[in-house]
C-alpha cells in the first residue's frame, strides 16, 4: 500500500530568465514499511523533495499525497496538525530543544498533540537507541551521535506514517555515522516504519531497500515508482 | 419567601445542569459510536476529519490509524505468502540447471561406449551437481524459515572472538587451496549480543565470498572495531571488487553482480548473511574499489549495560 506518492511534482523559484527548477516533474511512490534512500548531489533537488513531502513547503505544480490525503487541499492549520500526527522529521542538525531534557524532547510532539504518552513504547525506543542513561540530561551534555539518536527517538515516538531524514549523518564523524545508520535501519525493520532518507552519500544509501537517484530536479530511471 | 425562590432556582439549575450534562454525554457517546461503526465498516472514505483540534477529530484520527494498522498487517501476511511462493518458484528455477546436467550425464553414462576417463569425468560432474543442489536446498530452507520467523535466533551476550575463529575455521581449507592467507588484527575480546551458531554462519558466508572472488596468493584481513552502539567486524579481500552501482543490489536474493557471472554461486550467501544480522538488530555494509579491495562490515549490537 503506497503511503507516500507524488505526481508530476514541480517547484520553481524566481522568474525567467533566472528560473530555478528545483523539482521538475517528480513521480515517486513509497510503500508502507519501505526504507528508501534518495541520493543526489548538492542542488539536485533532494532537500526540496523532502520539504514538499513533509508539507513544509507548497509545490508550484503537481500533487503530494500522504496516507491518502492530498496536502494541497489543506489549510495551513490543518497541515500543521497533519504533519504533527503523521510525519516524523530527523534533520542534519538534530534540532533538539536545548532547555528540555532528552526525555522531554522525545515526548514533546505527543504532548503537543494532547495525547497520552505510550510509556512502554517510549521506554523501548530509548533503550533501543542506547539513551537510557542519558534520558534526563539536557541535549548540551550529549555527544553529536547521542543527540541525533535522541532526534530519531523523538521522530519515532509519535509513530508517524512516514519518517523523513535529511542527511541524518551529515554532521557526524564516520564512527558515529555508522551507529546512527544502524539505528535507523534497525528501527525501520523492527517497527515496520516507513522511512525516507536523503543524502549525497552513496555509501550509506546502500542500507535502504530501494535507492532513488535525483539529478537536476528529476528522478533518474524508473526507481521512483516501485 | 426568598428561601423558596432560591431553592427553586437551585433546583432549576440542577435540573438544567443534569439535562446539559446528559446531552453532552449522549453526544460524545454517539460520536464515539459513529467512529466505531466506521472502523467496523472498514470504509476509509468516511474518515474525513482527522485534522481538527477537537476530541472527535483526535478519535477519528486514531481510529483511522487502527484501521491502517489492520490493513498493513493483512498486507504483511499476504507479502509473506508471496515471499514463500517466490522462494518456491526461485528454487525450482535455480534447480533446473543442475538437474538437467545430472539427467544428461546419466543418459550419456547409460548409453555406454565411454572410456573410463569419460565415465569418471561425467560421474564427478553428476556428483558436483548434486552437491550444488544439496547446498542450495539447505540454504533455501534456512532462508525461508528465517524469513517467516519459523526459526528464532536466540542472541545472548557472548564473546565474539570464538565465533569469528569458528567461522574462519570453516573456510580455511578453501582458502589454502588458493594460497590465500586469512589474518586477524589484534582486538580486545568483547561480549556481543549475538546468536553464536547463526552469526558464525553469516561471517562464514562473507568469508566464502571473499575467498571465492579473491585472486590466488592474496590476503584476507579480518578486524574488529568497537563503536558506541555497535561492534564492527570487517572482512577485507583484494579480489575483483564490487562496483558502486551494485552495492545496494548484492544483498538481494539470487542477485549476482555483473562481473561474477562466470563464477559458481547462487546469489544466496550475502542475502542469508544480511537476514541473520538483521534478526539480531545488526546490519551489513560494503565498500569497494573494483580491482583493489572489497570490505564487508558486519555490525552487531553491543551488550547494553
Amino acid at each position: 500500500m503506497a503511503i507516500l506518492m507524488t505526481h508530476g511534482l514541480k517547484k520553481y523559484y524566481g522568474k525567467e530568465p533566472n528560473l530555478v527548477r528545483a523539482l521538475d516533474g517528480v513521480d515517486v511512490k513509497i510503500e508502507t514499511g519501505e526504507f528508501v534512500a534518495v541520493v543526489g548531489m548538492s542542488g539536485s533537488g533532494k532537500s526540496t523533495l523532502l520539504h514538499m513531502l513533509g508539507g513544509l513547503d507548497k509545490p508550484t505544480d503537481g500533487k503530494v499525497i500522504i496516507d491518502g490525503h492530498e496536502l494541497a487541499e489543506m489549510t495551513d492549520e490543518q497541515l500543521t496538525i497533519f504533519r504533527r500526527r503523521n510525519v516524523g522529521f530527523v534533520f542534519q542538525s538534530y534540532n533538539l530543544v536545548p532547555i528540555l531534557s532528552v526525555y522531554e524532547n522525545i515526548v514533546l510532539p505527543i504532548e503537543l498533540d494532547g495525547n497520552t504518552v505510550d510509556q512502554s513504547f517510549v521506554d523501548e525506543i530509548i533503550d533501543m537507541l542506547g539513551l537510557s542513561e542519558k534520558k534526563n540530561n539536557l541535549p548540551g551534555m550529549l555527544s553529536g551521535g547521542q543527540q541525533q539518536r535522541a532526534a530519531i527517538a523523538r521522530a519515532l515516538a509519535a509513530k508517524p506514517s512516514v519518517l523523513l531524514a535529511d542527511e541524518p549523518t551529515g554532521n557526524l564523524d564516520s564512527k558515529t555515522s555508522q551507529d546512527v545508520l544502524g539505528v535507523l535501519k534497525m528501527t525501520s525493520t523492527q517497527f515496520h516504519q516507513t522511512m525516507m532518507m536523503i543524502t549525497h552519500n552513496e555509501h550509506i544509501a546502500q542500507l535502504a531497500d530501494r535507492v532513488i537517484h535525483i539529478e537536476d530536479g528529476k528522478i533518474k530511471g524508473k526507481a521512483g515508482m516501485k | 419567601m426568598s428561601i423558596y425562590i432560591i431553592s427553586a432556582a437551585a433546583i432549576a439549575c440542577c435540573i438544567l445542569t443534569i439535562i446539559f450534562c446528559r446531552r453532552y454525554v449522549m453526544k460524545a457517546f454517539n460520536a464515539i459510536d459513529m467512529v466505531l461503526d466506521r472502523i467496523l465498516s472498514k470504509d476509509t472514505s468516511l474518515f474525513s476529519d482527522t485534522t481538527g483540534e477537537n476530541r472527535i477529530s483526535k478519535l477519528t484520527h486514531k481510529a483511522r490509524r487502527i484501521m491502517d494498522r489492520n490493513v498493513s498487517e493483512v498486507a504483511q501476511t499476504k507479502e509473506e505468502k508471496e515471499t514463500i511462493q517466490g522462494f518456491i518458484s526461485d528454487m525450482s528455477h535455480q534447480m533446473k540447471t543442475p538437474l538437467s546436467g545430472i539427467s544428461m550425464y546419466a543418459d550419456l553414462l547409460l548409453e555406454g561406449n565411454l572410456s573410463v576417463e569419460e565415465q569418471n569425468e561425467f560421474l564427478s560432474r553428476v556428483k558436483s551437481s548434486t552437491d550444488k543442489l544439496q547446498w542450495m536446498m539447505d540454504s533455501l530452507i534456512k532462508m525461508s524459515r528465517l524469513e517467516v520467523g519459523a526459526i528464532q535466533l536466540t542472541p545472548v551476550s557472548e564473546n565474539i572472538r570464538h565465533t569469528i575463529s569458528d567461522a574462519i575455521g570453516s573456510v580455511v581449507a578453501a582458502a589454502s587451496m588458493k594460497n590465500i592467507n586469512i589474518s586477524v588484527a589484534d582486538f580486545e575480546d568483547t561480549p556481543l549480543y549475538h546468536d553464536k551458531r547463526w552469526t558464525r554462519e553469516a561471517i562464514a558466508n562473507v568469508l566464502e565470498n571473499a575467498v571465492k572472488y579473491s585472486v590466488p596468493d592474496s590476503e584476507i584481513e579480518v578486524s574488529v572495531e568497537l563503536l558506541p552502539l555497535y561492534t564492527k567486524i570487517v572482512i577485507t579481500d583484494h579480489g575483483i571488487g564490487v562496483d558502486k552501482s551494485d552495492w545496494n543490489m548484492i544483498f538481494k536474493r539470487f542477485y549476482r553482480g555483473q562481473s561474477v557471472k562466470d563464477n559458481e554461486g547462487a546469489g544466496l550467501g550475502l542475502y542469508l548473511a544480511v537476514l541473520i544480522m538483521e534478526k539480531q538488530g545488526g546490519y551489513i555494509m560494503v565498500d569497494s574499489i573494483p580491482g583493489d579491495f572489497t570490505s564487508f562490515s558486519l555490525f552487531l549490537q553491543n551488550c547494553k549495560k
